[in-house]
């Protein structure tokens, strides 16, 4: 058994140090940043501008989507790579899957597997060479964790369909280049054969995009009026979406595992060590020492959750339910947490502090924990596949789909 | 990064769980639990024969040789029984105490004993059951002319009913604590069951127990270095416990039918199973790499506490989130979870609540000031 999260062959060894003077020589100038979260309600248009070059930079060196094909835009390495790639990233406090808002971590691998060679050559290599945002336009009002109960409809008109309706709680305060939607394609067909995936231009005729003010930031509403798509955007084939879902949104679903820190217990320690209350530092008080005690403890195993899964993906054996798992768990750890600050800090908690990192900030801690409750699925919908993966109360156990 | 036993682990594993198959099948386990018959002589001596006692204890003294994680897989398999006997308690953490503390002469004579399971050695530590640790020692030990003698009362000693020999901690008049070892037909001790809802616990009393000089195996600071190997061994061993418990019960919703359906179909049941798999898997990751850091000589002391805590807090919960899956059946004491629901009770005090583990472990990580200690 070996937990060492760097095991650096003489060629990895190399990698990293590349890598790592990369990063050294292109991070330049972000020093007075301060990172928003993966959906910031901060709108900081320079932090914006800069993660969005850094994900260009990233993708002409082919280090967004390092393990991809080459023909597609990939530099066909390895995971340990990766794994590089995301632990030399992480140290600046970002994380390579979203280096700027695009959900394409979960679209490219989609149009990877299920597209056709022309769709992958063309669709693929703006994405991979970050270039374009794409969203993941998948909820609908009437449906929300019911995602097989889609009612935007893309009818066939010659060598277009005609996508109408609405989606929502998508994107982020940004417009799209493209969304990645899911449709029915067979009003009135079977449930879960009736549905599938375009990949569609944002700037269509007929697309409408409306904000929406959230607890955790902006997200968004997008209706689609009579929007012609041609058919070449339809990726997995007629009818076939509710396989395509499945197997790609495992990574949305806690699949593809973790391995970066959180750095929100670190500024907590420093701050009860710094903070003064009544004579004494909060570090000395015993409530406060229970209270970090619990928190460290959620946090190790939320970490170790995150290790394994993606240990299981690295050696392309999924967990049975460690995706589903990870996220439920994340989403309690979150909730319980956004009251641990609570309790230490006082008001100060519900105070924005924009000198520090989003994820570290305590008002967002605060904020995100009922907020994230759902996203992915609500902490219900997790439960229930986990239930399914365990086979409870039914004859056979479900198995976990192969990540990409 | 390699998450998974090698090869000869895998075959440990296998090993461990073809004997419980044979030798404690789960109704002869429940029913040693239910008739508090925990210690079973012959069974210990065929233990010994594979290798299971003292497999952390260096060859030269008739041990093993064995990693922690080695050791932790055998446990894992015999925590899902749960197999009772004094095979943590003598064969890793006695063991432990006498390679860290104890002189040659002890380490060349007793150690090999505790190996072939011809002597069972039981640490007989805390006296106050309030909490754990060096505070909760009250027996006495005092200067006589002829060397010295014990008088004090330990009220709850796991496994001391099969003890051939106790390690007690005892008080000196200076306040430190030592270490003595205690023949259990010493003159002046006696043993007697504890009752209540708890497993393998007796009360040891001291009554002007002559103990000499080369009885002596240490301070308390010997049991602290004991514990860092030796505590994570127990926590594997709850681990596996939660393993048979979360399949037990995820087999249960299978089967049980009413309302018409296998109840495995109802959400607040499927929440339960869920629950358990957070608590068996936090445990279980806890404890894995909290071994890994002591095999490959990293600093462990806060992880060894944070896998105490979190491992006793999930056998425990997990036998309760077990039973409100069986409910009724699952309170019978001829029921399989019962031998854990009992066991899981007592284990939750055994060296230390999580309270206390998960506050030592703070305390590891962030030192109070030295303000805060002299007052």
């Amino acid at each position: 058994m070996d937990f060492s999260v760097q095991p650096d062959t003489p060629e990895i060894s190399a990698f990293r140090k590349e890598v790592r003077d990369w990063l050294a020589e292109n991070m330049r100038g972000s020093e007075h940043l301060r990172w928003s979260a993966r959906w910031s309600t901060r709108e900081n248009d320079e932090e914006y501008q800069f993660r969005r070059q850094l994900a260009r930079k990233l993708g002409e060196k082919r280090w967004l989507f390092p393990t991809y094909p080459v023909q597609y835009g990939g530099a066909g390495l390895t995971l340990d790579h990766q794994f590089v790639l995301e632990t030399e990233i992480d140290r600046y406090g970002l994380a390579l899957g979203s280096i700027f808002y695009t959900l394409a971590r979960l679209v490219a691998p989609a149009v990877l597997k299920f597209g056709t060679e022309e769709q992958k050559l063309e669709f693929l290599p703006p994405m991979l060479r970050g270039e374009l945002a794409v969203w993941q336009v998948l909820t609908e009002p009437q449906g929300g964790s019911d995602v097989a109960n889609c009612l935007t409809k893309a009818i066939r008109d010659g060598d277009d369909y005609i996508v109408n309706g609405q989606k929502i709680m998508v994107g982020h305060h940004l417009p799209p280049d493209f969304v990645w939607t899911l449709v029915c394609t067979n009003p009135g067909g079977k449930r879960h054969e009736n549905l599938s995936w375009l990949h569609i231009p944002a700037n269509l005729p007929g697309i409408t995009i409306q904000h929406l003010h959230l607890m955790m930031g902006i997200k968004n509403a997008v209706f689609f009026d009579n929007v012609r798509v041609p058919a070449k955007y339809l990726v997995g084939g007629e009818n076939n979406g509710w396989k395509v879902a499945n197997s790609y949104l495992e990574l949305e679903h806690g699949g593809g595992g973790s391995v970066s820190e959180n750095p929100l217990f670190k500024r907590l320690i420093a701050h009860c060590q710094k903070t003064e209350f009544d004579g004494e530092s909060l570090m000395e008080d015993q409530d406060v020492r229970d209270v970090i005690g619990d928190m460290l403890i959620d946090m190790d195993v939320q970490r170790l959750m995150g290790l394994r899964n993606f240990w299981h993906r690295y050696v392309r054996d999924p967990h049975p339910y460690g995706g589903p798992q990870f996220l439920y768990f994340q989403r309690m750890v979150r909730l319980r947490n956004s009251e641990r600050v609570q309790q230490i800090l006082g008001f100060d908690a519900l105070a924005p502090d924009p000198s520090v990192h989003e994820e570290a900030d305590f008002e967002y801690t605060v904020r995100s924990g009922p907020g994230w409750l759902h996203g992915g699925g609500t902490l219900d919908t997790d439960r229930l596949i986990i239930a399914r993966r365990l086979g409870l109360g039914r004859p056979s156990q479900e198995s976990a789909p192969t990540t990409v | 990064m390699d998450l998974r036993l090698n090869e000869d682990q895998s075959m440990m594993k296998k090993v461990a769980a073809d004997f419980l198959k044979a030798e404690a099948p789960p109704y002869a386990i429940t029913e040693w639990f239910q008739k508090k018959n925990v210690f079973i002589p012959e069974l210990y001596k065929k233990t010994a024969e594979v290798g299971w006692l003292g497999m952390m204890i260096p060859d030269e003294y008739g041990g093993g040789g064995a990693s922690c994680v080695d050791c932790a897989v055998v446990f894992e398999e015999l925590g899902r029984g749960p197999l009772p006997g004094p095979y943590f308690s003598s064969g890793v953490l006695a063991a432990e105490i006498i390679l860290t503390g104890g002189s040659q002469v002890q380490k060349k004579t007793l150690l090999p004993e505790i190996c072939n399971g011809r002597s069972i050695v039981i640490p007989a530590l805390s006296d106050d059951p309030i909490q754990w640790g060096a505070k909760s020692v009250q027996t006495r030990l005092s200067r006589t002319a002829m060397g010295f003698t014990l008088n004090g009362t330990k009220r709850f000693v796991y496994d001391g009913d099969s003890a051939t020999n106790f390690i007690c901690a005892a008080r000196v008049e200076s306040g430190g604590v030592v270490l003595a070892l205690v023949n259990r037909n010493a003159p002046g001790v006696s043993v007697r069951p504890a009752a209540g809802f708890m497993i393998g616990a007796v009360e040891v009393h001291f009554e002007n127990v002559a103990i000499t000089a080369d009885n002596f195996v240490g301070d308390w600071e010997v049991v602290e270095r004991a514990l860092i190997k030796a505590l994570p061994i127990l926590c594997a061993y709850k681990v596996g416990a939660c393993q048979e418990i979360f399949e037990m019960t995820n087999e249960y919703t299978r089967t049980r039918v009413v309302f018409g359906q296998p109840i495995g179909r109802f959400q607040r049941v499927q929440d339960h199973c869920v629950d358990i798999s957070i608590h068996l898997d936090g445990a279980r990751w806890i404890t894995y790499e909290t071994l890994w850091k002591i095999d490959s000589s990293m600093e462990a002391a806060a992880n060894v506490h944070q896998a105490k805590a979190v491992a006793s807090e999930a056998y425990y919960q997990s036998c309760n989130l077990s039973h409100m899956v069986f409910a009724g059946p699952g309170t019978d004491y001829k029921h399989p979870l019962m031998a854990h629901s009992v066991l899981a009770h007592t284990l939750y005090q055994y060296l230390g609540t999580p309270l206390y583990h998960k506050r030592a472990m703070v305390d590891a990580l962030y030192p109070r000031t030295a303000k805060d200690n002299a007052a």
